[in-house]
C-alpha cells in the first residue's frame, strides 16, 4: 500500500509541475494591458506643482489614478458591475478624493497617493442627485449629498454624518443642485417642471432651514445643464424656447422673480433643437464661483460671458469651437478652447478667464485620427510656470474612447485606447510571409513547367535566400556596433512577418464601441485601429475570417457582421486584418434580420470561404456570391445543414439547403418554455483537430471516441428558481438529424452555466444550490470497443447510440469564464482555462476531469495513468498562468494554435487584456528556455580536446614502445 | 486524518451516484440534508450595527464587516490592489487603511467571503445571513457543507502567507553532479585504473625504489596473512591440498622476497591458481 501511495505521489507531483510558469519567464512572452473604460470624471491633482496624479472615474465602475506623465496606472479600484457600483460623483480636495457610489448609497474617501480607502459611509437609500464639497471660512470641511428627498452633510475627515434633513415637498419638487459659497449656508435648488424654482437654504451647523422660497419659472424643464450658479450666489439659467437668460440672486429676499435677458440683446441665438449648456467654475469650494461662464449655443459654438453689476457682457465669442473648459492654477483661472483648424487638426488655445484675452504661445495642435472619432471631452491641467505665467496640458477624449494627453506645441505625451476595456469578440490571424518566404512558397505553388526552368527557379530562389541571409548578417553586424539602447525592435505594420514557429499573430479585436483593433500578439502594440461610426450601442458583433494569409498574393480577409440588437438588421464590414483597411468588395445588402451565419469550407476562385447568412424568412444569402460559388453551392447543397435557435419559444430547428438557395425544415426540437429556457447552444470549434480516435485501456483494448462534428450542446435552465426545484438541463443534439444523443439533468442546480464542448467531451460548471458550491461535471461520449465506420463520420448512418460517462467534482471557487486549450494537431493533452473572479486564470489539466477516474485504484487504471477520484478539484497557485498579473472582470478567453504543437496561444480579455502562451504537455518539441548551452558545448569541447590529447599521448607511447 | 479520508470517500460515492442518476435523467434523489443543530447556532444579531436596512419588499440588507491583516507588512503596501469579494464578485468591498473592511447591502443567504490580493493569500470564510439579518462566520467546507466550525464575527482575516506562483528551475550545478553516488562509484575506480599504473610505471629508478620501499613498509608485518588468502582459505574445499601448500608458499615467498614487487605479485597469482583448482 505504501509504495502505491508513493507512486501516486510521484505521478501527481509530475502532473503538478506541468504548465507552471517559471520565474525567469515573466514578461518573456506574456503581456498585460490594463484599461479603465470611458472616463466620466477626471480631475488633475493641483495640490502641488510636481504632482503627476490624474484621478479618473469611469463608466466601468472603475476609480483609478493615472500618471499624467506616462499614462500608466498608479492604482486602480474595480468596483462591482452594474448600478450598485456606479460612480455618481467624484470630488477632490487636497490629498483626498470623495466618491459617491451606487446611486448615492456609499460615500467613500480615498487617499490618492497610494490608493487606500480612508473611510466609507453608508447613506440612506434614495436616488442620487448631486454632491458638493462645502467650505466654511476658506476651509473645506464637509461634503453634502443631495438625494431625491433628503440632504445629508458629512465630515470630510471621518465620514461621520453631521446631519440629514428631509427636503420639503420632495414628492412634487425635483431637487437637482447644491450650491455653497463658503458663507455658512447650503442652497438646495429644485424645480417643478413648467412652474417654478424652489430654493431652500440650510444652515451648515445643524441643518436648520433658514429660508425657503419659490420663484416663478414656467419655462423650466431641467436644472442640470441649463442652470449654473455664478459670482457670489447668482443663479443663471438659459432657455432655448424663449431664447433668454434668466438671473436670480439666491440670497436676497426681495427678488421674487427671475430677471429675463433676451439673447438677442447680446446678439446671440441658440441653434434650434439644441439644449444650451451653461458651464461655470468654482475653483475653491469655500469661495463663490467666478463671474465668468461659458454658454454653448450649438454643438460647435461657445461663448465666454461675464456677469458684472447685474449685466451680462460677452468677453469672447468662439465660433466655431468644439470644446471649452476652465482650469485653475493658484489664483489664476484660464479657459481652454478647442477650435477646428482644418479637416484633420484642431488647435487648442488658452484664454484668461477674467478678460477673455488670449495667452500668447499657448497653442496646442491636436491631430485627429482619420480612423478615429471626434473629440468630445476636454480636460485641462493648468500649472504655473517659473516665470509665473500659466502653462497647461490637455487630455482629450474622443467618441471612440481614445484618451490623448497633449502638451505644447502638440506633442502627444501618451495615449490610451480605452475602447479595449470592452472587447466583444476577437480572432487571431497568421501574419503574412516575408517577400523571400513568399517567393519560396510561390515556387511550390506554381505548376511544373519542365525540368530546366524548375532547376533555374530553384537556384534563383536559393540565391534570393542567400542574399536575404547576407543582408541579415550585415544588419546584425551593423547593429552590434551601435550602442544597445539605440537598437530597438520597433514593431510596425511594415516589418510584420511570420516567425518560424508562427507564434506571433495578429489579434483582431472588436470592441463594444465599434472600434476595431489590430494588435501584435507578441508585444501588445496596437498596429492599426479603425473606428466604425454609426454603430448603435449594444450591437451584436460576429467576426469571421474568410481568407487567411495562406493564399498569397490574395490578401487575408475578415468580415464583421454587425447586428442591431433591437431590429436584428445586420450589415457587413469587410476588411484586411493585417492592415486594417476596408476592402472594396461589394457586400450584399441585408434587408431582413439575420438569424444565423454559416461559414462553409467551400472556397471561391479567390480562396475566400463562403459565408451564408440566413434571414428571418429562411432565405439564404451567400457572400461572396460569384457564379463559381453559386455553382459549387448547388453541387454541395444537399450536404449543407444548419440550425436555428429561438430561445423565446424554446425551439431548435434544423434546416437543409436546397439547390436554389432556399431552405427546407427537416427537424424541430421544442423545449417547453414554461419549464425551462435555452440559455446557450454551442457546437464544436471548426479548427479543432482530434489526434487519436480512441483511448487505450489498461487491458490493451481500445475505447473509441464518439467524434461527431455535428453535435450541439444545448444548455437549459429551469424557469423555477426555487433552490429545491431549480435544475440545469443538458441536451446533446445532432445538428443534422435533430436526434437527441444524450440528455442529462442536474437537480438543485442553477446557472450561470459555463461550458466547453470539444472532441468527445463536454465540461460544464453550475451552481449547486443545495450545497452552495460550484460543481464541475464532465460528459464523455464513446462509441465502444468497436468503431462503426472508422473512415467517415455520418450523422445519418450511426445506428448505435454512444456510451456516455459522467462524473462530477466540487470546484472550490467561483468561475467567470471557461475555455479549453487548442493546439495544431491535437496531440498535446488538453487543459481547461478557468477565469476566476479574482482575476487569475487557472490552467486545469483535463486529466482531472475524466469520468473514468476510478474510485478504487486497480492495476489497469494505474496502467492508464488515471488519477483516483477525489471529489474536490485542486486549485494550486502554480497553475495560474498569469501569476500576479490579474485580469479584472474576465469576459472571455481566446485560444489559438501556434505552429508548435506544444504551444497554445491564449488571450484573456475583460477590463484588461492578457496574452500568453501555454504548454499543456510542456515544451516537448523545442529546446527548453533553460537549455544549458554552456554545459553542452563545454562537454563537447572537453571531449574533443581530451581525444586530441589522448591521441597524442598514445602516439608518444607507441613510439616509445617501438624504441624499446 | 482518518475521518477526513472517509468523509471524502463518502462524498465521492454520493457524488458519483448523483452524477450517474442525474445523467440517467431519473427523478431527483433525496439526499437527507443535515440540519444544523440548534446549539451550534449562536447567531450574532446585528441590530445595533449600522448599514442594515430593509428594502421596500421587506428583504433585509446587511453590512458584512471585518478586518484583514498581513503580519509584518504595512497596510498601505498591499491594500491598493486587494478587494473583498463575496461569492465571486457579486458583492465587492475595499479595505480601509486600518485594515478594516465592510461590504454593504448584502441580502440574506450564505456567502463565501474571500480577500483577493495578487500577492497575499487569505483563507476564505463562509458568512451566513438569516432572513432577519443575523449573521455568523464559519470555516468553508465544500464537502461537508453543513458542518459548522465557528469563526469570530466581525471577521478576522489573517494572511496565510504569500502566493507561490512559480516553480523553481532544475538547475545544474557541478557539485551536484560530482556528488552523485553513481558518478562517484564510476569515477573513483576509473581514477585508480588509469592513474595507478602510470604512477607505478614511472621510469625513474629512484622513484621505483622508493615505491618498493613504501610497499614493503605497508607489508612490514609479513606474518599477517593476506586478505585474499584468508578468503580463499575460507571458501575452498578442505580436501584441496594444493591450497595449503600454495598458501604456505605464498607466505614464504612474501617473507623471502624483501625486494617486493614482482615476486609478490607472482605469489598472488599462485593463490589464484590454487583457488581455481
Amino acid at each position: 500500500m505504501a509504495w502505491l501511495v508513493v507512486r501516486l505521489a510521484i505521478s501527481l507531483s509530475l502532473l503538478y509541475t506541468a504548465s507552471a510558469v517559471f520565474e525567469d519567464q515573466v514578461g518573456k512572452f506574456d503581456w498585460r494591458e490594463q484599461f479603465i473604460g470611458k472616463v466620466r470624471f477626471a480631475l488633475f491633482d493641483t495640490h502641488s506643482q510636481a504632482s503627476k496624479k490624474l484621478l479618473v472615474a469611469t463608466d466601468k465602475n472603475v476609480f483609478a489614478s493615472l500618471n499624467s506623465r506616462t499614462g500608466d496606472l498608479f492604482w486602480r479600484h474595480v468596483d462591482k458591475t452594474g448600478p450598485e457600483g456606479h460612480i455618481d460623483a467624484l470630488l477632490m480636495y487636497g490629498q483626498d478624493a470623495v466618491v459617491v457610489v451606487g446611486n448615492g448609497r456609499l460615500l467613500r474617501s480615498w487617499e490618492t497617493t497610494v490608493g487606500g480607502l480612508k473611510w466609507e459611509a453608508v447613506l440612506d437609500t434614495g436616488s442620487f442627485q448631486a454632491a458638493a464639497l462645502i467650505g466654511v471660512q476658506d476651509f473645506v470641511k464637509y461634503v453634502a449629498v443631495l438625494k431625491k428627498s433628503a440632504i445629508s452633510l458629512h465630515d470630510l475627515s471621518s465620514g461621520s454624518q453631521i446631519w440629514v434633513e428631509n427636503l420639503p415637498d420632495s414628492d412634487t419638487v425635483q431637487y437637482q443642485t447644491i450650491y455653497s459659497g463658503g458663507n455658512g449656508l447650503v442652497f438646495v435648488l429644485g424645480f417643478v417642471p413648467s412652474s417654478h424654482i424652489v430654493i431652500v437654504e440650510y444652515k451648515i451647523e445643524d441643518g436648520e432651514i433658514m429660508k425657503k422660497k419659490s420663484v416663478e419659472a414656467a419655462w423650466m424643464s431641467s436644472l442640470e445643464n441649463s442652470c449654473a450658479v455664478i459670482s457670489s450666489g447668482n443663479l443663471l439659467c438659459v432657455d432655448q424656447t424663449t431664447q433668454s437668460l434668466y438671473t436670480l440672486p439666491l440670497q436676497s429676499a426681495e427678488h421674487t422673480e427671475m430677471r429675463q435677458i433676451h439673447l438677442q440683446t447680446l446678439d446671440l441665438e441658440v441653434a434650434s433643437g439644441f439644449q444650451p449648456v451653461l458651464t461655470s467654475t468654482q475653483p475653491n469650494p469655500a469661495q463663490p464661483p467666478l463671474a465668468e461662464f461659458f454658454l454653448q449655443l450649438s454643438p460647435d459654438h461657445h461663448i465666454l460671458l461675464q456677469l458684472k453689476d447685474d449685466l451680462i457682457a460677452p468677453l469672447r465669442d468662439f465660433n466655431p469651437s468644439y470644446l471649452a473648459a476652465f482650469a485653475t492654477s493658484g489664483e489664476k483661472t484660464v479657459a481652454a478652447v478647442m477650435t477646428p483648424k482644418n479637416d484633420t487638426a484642431c488647435s487648442i488655445n488658452l484664454f484668461s478667464a477674467d478678460t477673455g484675452r488670449r495667452h500668447l504661445d499657448t497653442t496646442i495642435i491636436y491631430h485627429m485620427d482619420p480612423n478615429g472619432g471626434k473629440p468630445n471631452r476636454l480636460y485641462v491641467h493648468a500649472f504655473l510656470k517659473k516665470d509665473d505665467s500659466v502653462g497647461y496640458r490637455v487630455m482629450v477624449q474622443t467618441e471612440d474612447l481614445t484618451l490623448t494627453f497633449l502638451q505644447q506645441p502638440g506633442r502627444v505625451v501618451w495615449m490610451r485606447e480605452e475602447a479595449l476595456a470592452d472587447v466583444v469578440t476577437m480572432e487571431m490571424v497568421d501574419l503574412p510571409l516575408t517577400g523571400t518566404q513568399a517567393e519560396l512558397e510561390g515556387e511550390f505553388g506554381k505548376k511544373a513547367d519542365g525540368l530546366l526552368p524548375m532547376v533555374l527557379k530553384r537556384l534563383s530562389s536559393q540565391f534570393i535566400l542567400l542574399q536575404a541571409w547576407m543582408a541579415h548578417l550585415w544588419k546584425l553586424f551593423y547593429d552590434a556596433r551601435k550602442p544597445r539602447s539605440s537598437v530597438k525592435n520597433e514593431v510596425t505594420i511594415d516589418t510584420l512577418s511570420r516567425d518560424e514557429f508562427n507564434l506571433q499573430k495578429m489579434m483582431v479585436m472588436v470592441t463594444a464601441s465599434g472600434k476595431l483593433f489590430g494588435i501584435d500578439s507578441k508585444s501588445g502594440t496596437v498596429l492599426w485601429k479603425q473606428y466604425l461610426e454609426d454603430i448603435k450601442p449594444d450591437s451584436i458583433f460576429k467576426l469571421i475570417v474568410q481568407r487567411t494569409t495562406a493564399h498569397f498574393p490574395h490578401p487575408p480577409q475578415c468580415t464583421l457582421l454587425i447586428k442591431d440588437k433591437d431590429t436584428g438588421l445586420g450589415s457587413l464590414y469587410v476588411f484586411n486584418p493585417i492592415f486594417g483597411k476596408k476592402s472594396h468588395i461589394s457586400v450584399p445588402a441585408l434587408p431582413r434580420p439575420v438569424l444565423q451565419t454559416l461559414l462553409l469550407p467551400v472556397i471561391d476562385q479567390d480562396y475566400a470561404k463562403v459565408l451564408l447568412l440566413i434571414d428571418d424568412q429562411y432565405k439564404v444569402t451567400a457572400f461572396p456570391s460569384t457564379k463559381n460559388v453559386l455553382q459549387q453551392l448547388q453541387d454541395t447543397a444537399s450536404s449543407v445543414f444548419f440550425y436555428l435557435v429561438d430561445s423565446s419559444q424554446g425551439k431548435l430547428s434544423g434546416f437543409r439547403l436546397r439547390m436554389d438557395l432556399s431552405t427546407e425544415l427537416i427537424w424541430e426540437v421544442v423545449i417547453p418554455t414554461e419549464v425551462q429556457k435555452i440559455v446557450a447552444v454551442k457546437g464544436k470549434r471548426a479548427n479543432e483537430h482530434v489526434h487519436s480516435q480512441g483511448r487505450v485501456m489498461g487491458d490493451r483494448s481500445v475505447l473509441y471516441k464518439y467524434l461527431n462534428p455535428n453535435l450541439l450542446a444545448v444548455i437549459t435552465e429551469s424557469t423555477d428558481i426555487h433552490q429545491e426545484r431549480s435544475f440545469v438541463g443538458i441536451f446533446l443534439i445532432d445538428g443534422v438529424t435533430g436526434r437527441i444523443v444524450h440528455e442529462a439533468v442536474q437537480r438543485k442546480a442553477r446557472g450561470p452555466v459555463h461550458f466547453v464542448h470539444s472532441e468527445n467531451w463536454l465540461v460544464y460548471v453550475y451552481w449547486n444550490s443545495k450545497f452552495r458550491r460550484n460543481e464541475f461535471s464532465v460528459l464523455e461520449l464513446f462509441e465502444g470497443a468497436e468503431l462503426y465506420n472508422s473512415t467517415v463520420f455520418s450523422s445519418l448512418d450511426r445506428p448505435h447510440p454512444p456510451q456516455v460517462l459522467q462524473q462530477s467534482y466540487i470546484f472550490p471557487a467561483p468561475i467567470s469564464t471557461l475555455e479549453a486549450t487548442l493546439t495544431e494537431k491535437g496531440i498535446t493533452s488538453r487543459h481547461l482555462l478557468v477565469g476566476l473572479p479574482s482575476g487569475s486564470i487557472l490552467s486545469l489539466p483535463k486529466m482531472f476531469l475524466d469520468p473514468r477516474r476510478p474510485e478504487l485504484i486497480s492495476e489497469q487504471s494505474r496502467e492508464e495513468n488515471l488519477i483516483p477520484y477525489a471529489p474536490e478539484m485542486p486549485i494550486r497557485t502554480e497553475w495560474f498562468i498569469n501569476y500576479n498579473q490579474t485580469v479584472s472582470r474576465v469576459r472571455g478567453i481566446y485560444t489559438a494554435p501556434s505552429g508548435l504543437e506544444s504551444t497554445c496561444l491564449v488571450v484573456v480579455y475583460g477590463l484588461d487584456i492578457y496574452q500568453t502562451r501555454v504548454f499543456p504537455s510542456k515544451q516537448f518539441d523545442v529546446l527548453k528556455d533553460d537549455y544549458d548551452y554552456v554545459l553542452i558545448s563545454s562537454v563537447l569541447f572537453g571531449l574533443f580536446f581530451a581525444t586530441m590529447i589522448s591521441k597524442r599521448l598514445a602516439e608518444v607511447k607507441l613510439l616509445n614502445r617501438a624504441w624499446r | 486524518m482518518e475521518t477526513r479520508v472517509r468523509s471524502r470517500a463518502c462524498a465521492c460515492v454520493a457524488l458519483l451516484l448523483f452524477a450517474l442518476r442525474a445523467s440517467l435523467g431519473h427523478e431527483h434523489i433525496k439526499v437527507q440534508e443535515e440540519e444544523e443543530t440548534p446549539e451550534d447556532v449562536k447567531w450574532r444579531s446585528p441590530e445595533e450595527e449600522q448599514g442594515k436596512f430593509r428594502t421596500p419588499e421587506g428583504e433585509v440588507r446587511v453590512q458584512v464587516s471585518g478586518r484583514a491583516l498581513v503580519p509584518g507588512v504595512r497596510t498601505q503596501d498591499w491594500i491598493s490592489n486587494a478587494r473583498v469579494l463575496l461569492d465571486g464578485d457579486a458583492y465587492v468591498g475595499f479595505i480601509r487603511e486600518d485594515g478594516g473592511f465592510s461590504v454593504s447591502d448584502v441580502p440574506s443567504g450564505s456567502y463565501v467571503l474571500e480577500i483577493s490580493s495578487p500577492t497575499y493569500r487569505f483563507q476564505p470564510v463562509r458568512v451566513d445571513i438569516t432572513a432577519t439579518g443575523k449573521m455568523r462566520a464559519r470555516v468553508v467546507d465544500y464537502i461537508r457543507t453543513s458542518a459548522v466550525t465557528r469563526l469570530p464575527y466581525p471577521l478576522q482575516m489573517r494572511c496565510a502567507g504569500p502566493h507561490h506562483y512559480f516553480i523553481p528551475r532544475e538547475t545544474w550545478i557541478w557539485s551536484d553532479f560530482l556528488m552523485n553516488p553513481m558518478v562517484l562509484m564510476m569515477v573513483l575506480p576509473l581514477l585508480i585504473v588509469v592513474l595507478l599504473p602510470k604512477v607505478m610505471n614511472s621510469s625513474d629508478p629512484e622513484m621505483k625504489r622508493e615505491m618498493e620501499q613504501s610497499m614493503n613498509m605497508l607489508n612490514s608485518n609479513q606474518d599477517l596473512p593476506d586478505v585474499s588468502e584468508i578468503v580463499t582459505r575460507f571458501f575452498s574445499p578442505p580436501k584441496s591440498h594444493g591450497r595449503a601448500g600454495g598458501g604456505a608458499r605464498a607466505t614464504v615467498g612474501g617473507a623471502a622476497s624483501v625486494r617486493g614487487g614482482a615476486p609478490r605479485r607472482r605469489s598472488k597469482m599462485n593463490t589464484a591458481v590454487t583457488y581455481s583448482e
